[in-house]
């Protein structure tokens, strides 16, 4: 792959409870040929919460900054499905009229949204760019059995991707975790939801929700389940312990970003890939 | 081709098997093919349908364990969808009680729909001589909720129903709270929307299943998301759901960046956080979780320029 630059948008969870994705992805990405360029000043997505509360504040938040993305001539890469799903629908909210509008505001603070450039996340890349990806592992994971959990905003609703993949039968996790040689496993819960979006007013269900999850990849003979969502990561690795034992379920299982897994089959260790933070062991799959 | 169906004979559940060719597959409707195996090989397979023109919603079912509108899928699409497979499989729709075979219960959502109240009661301005009339802006605001046939393919779906129905509904149910709610002609849209709050509204877990199963592309999501949003304006705050979504813009607006334990203590409050210590002892464990933010963070590059645009919006949007 050419050297390809892009306006690194990580989101407030890479900052904090998952900041091992943002060490891994920084440790893949110059081996990949990807330069990332964090956006300086980036705000919070509302991360679909926000939104409920004040939608023209957290437009223009977003509006911002995908504008601040713009001026550095680059597309916009993000890790966080919310956040990808977020800042996808505000492009799509100022590309369709509201545009005009939301710049009288930007003007404020000298700033204009001009829509000129593309939002993609770590698993588009991938997916695009499968040879190059194949051409770096030096450790193909053919003893790894992994479950892939998609998570809902990786895919869904589809028309805010402009139905770039089928949200009913997706393909982009399944070739880029093949590309890395790993042995994927059946898994009947690859496309549901953890709950995290209401792990506080729906803690019961998503408990539930959670925890099937986990059950269904130990039953199917994972050996880890592997997701592109730092969100669906900290809510399975996290709350696992607390989850299991509520539902009387004595199983665990580590729970990887993604790119923790290109990493391994990049020949990384645990440490850079930061495996030694999630907090279900991670250190000992391969 | 192997067509595999649920079948449920009132007492027992299990799966039957039809082979057809695969011409007698392409080139039909979902629909017609349940009629096909029906007509040609088993007349006792039941199933609902009525206006075969998508208008009516009686012939939601799943495929593959994801729910379409019967009427309106095509065969070959569904071939095309599923990478042309040797086998489908078809069952009632999720979430409901199933009665026979592919048919299932309304009734429970019929109950919740009343419980909305999806009738309005024009405002007192309006009379019989001088009409109960709308803006084409305000007809746009709710003319897609009008759309909804209750077919039930959102509910199949919803990842929140499966895990536990009794504190939430239908998300077709919050589409027609939506659209009373936001209908310019209502005297009262608490009379639609509290019941909403009532029964689950703040419970949704973003799946956005309903938004991509519904046949007639209305999203359900969007509609709970937007009576959170009247909520919020109404003053109806109360609960862990708006104290969480409430935090979010409080960040937003304080540094520009979430912080962790204030989304924590503002979303449960400081009790309830006490039962989960566990959980913040392992992420400072971990260095994923720093306990000096709880004097907070420092604001991002750019943050005064961000209010002053967050409050031209806000003032502009009141005018």
């Amino acid at each position: 792959m050419q050297e390809k630059n892009f306006a690194f948008f990580p989101g407030c969870v890479l900052s904090q409870a998952a900041k091992e994705s943002k060490m891994s992805l920084e440790a893949i990405a110059p081996i990949l040929g990807l330069k990332l360029h964090e956006i300086k000043g980036w705000s919070c997505c509302g991360a679909s919460q926000a939104q409920d509360v004040d939608p023209i504040a957290t437009l223009v938040a977003n509006a911002r900054n995908i504008a601040l993305s713009e001026a550095m001539n680059m597309p916009m890469l993000t890790t966080c499905s919310t956040c990808m799903l977020t800042l996808t629908r505000a492009k799509d909210s100022l590309d369709k009229g509201a545009k005009n509008r939301i710049n009288e505001f930007l003007a404020k603070g000298n700033m204009k949204y001009q829509g000129s450039n593309e939002i993609t996340s770590l698993l588009w890349v991938l997916y695009e760019n499968l040879d190059t990806l194949k051409s770096k592992v030096i450790k193909p994971l053919s003893n790894l059995n992994v479950a892939l959990f998609y998570g809902c905003h990786s895919i869904r609703p589809e028309k805010a991707y402009n139905k770039k993949e089928s949200s009913t039968n997706p393909k982009s996790f399944e070739a880029v975790v093949s590309a890395l040689g790993a042995n994927i496993v059946p898994f009947e819960k690859r496309l549901d939801c953890c709950g995290f979006h209401a792990s506080y007013p729906a803690e019961k269900s998503v408990k539930k929700m959670s925890s099937q999850i986990v059950g269904n990849a130990d039953k199917n003979g994972a050996d880890c389940l592997v997701t592109p969502c730092p969100l669906c990561q900290m809510q399975l690795d996290i709350y696992q312990e607390r989850y299991q034992d509520a539902m009387k379920s004595k199983i665990r299982k580590p729970i990887i970003h993604l790119s923790q897994l290109v990493g391994l089959a990049l020949g990384l260790g645990n440490k850079e890939l930061g495996l030694d933070l999630n907090i279900i062991d991670a250190t000992k799959l391969i | 081709m192997k067509i595999i169906i649920d079948r449920f004979d009132g007492v027992k559940k299990y799966i039957q098997a039809y082979i057809l060719d695969i011409n007698e597959v392409k080139g039909k409707t979902l629909l017609a093919l349940l009629q096909h195996i029906k007509r040609t090989q088993d007349i006792s397979l039941n199933f609902t349908s009525a206006c075969r023109m998508a208008i009516c919603g009686a012939c939601g079912v799943r495929v593959n364990g994801h729910s379409y509108l019967a009427c309106d899928t095509k065969m070959d699409d569904l071939l095309a969808e599923y990478d042309y497979p040797d086998t489908f499989r078809i069952s009632p729709l999720a979430n409901f009680k199933v009665l026979s075979d592919l048919v299932v219960d309304w009734e429970p959502s019929i109950e919740n729909l009343r419980k909305v109240k999806p009738t309005i009661t024009a405002k007192d301005e309006f009379s019989e001589k001088n009409g109960c009339t709308q803006t084409q802006e305000e007809v746009d605001t709710i003319k897609k909720q009008w759309d909804c046939i209750l077919c039930g393919c959102c509910a199949s779906e919803c990842n929140k129903l499966e895990a536990d129905s009794s504190d939430y509904m239908q998300p077709f149910v919050y589409t027609h709270a939506f659209r009373a709610a936001y209908d310019s002609r209502s005297k009262d849209s608490l009379k639609h929307l509290k019941p909403a709050i009532n029964n689950g509204l703040w419970n949704c877990v973003h799946c956005q299943e309903c938004a991509d199963r519904c046949p007639k592309g209305i999203s359900a999501a969007d509609d709970i998301s937007n009576l959170r949003v009247l909520a919020m304006k109404k003053g109806l705050k109360k609960g862990t759901g708006p104290a969480h979504a409430e935090a979010f813009l409080l960040d937003l607006e304080n540094t520009g960046r979430l912080n962790e334990i204030y989304l924590a203590l503002r979303s449960e409050g400081v009790l309830a956080n006490t039962t989960k210590i566990d959980i913040a002892y392992n992420l400072m464990k971990a260095g994923k979780m720093n306990p000096l933010h709880i004097f907070g963070d420092d604001k991002i590059e750019g943050h005064e320029d961000l209010i002053k645009m967050i409050k031209a919006a806000r003032a502009a949007n009141k005018e």
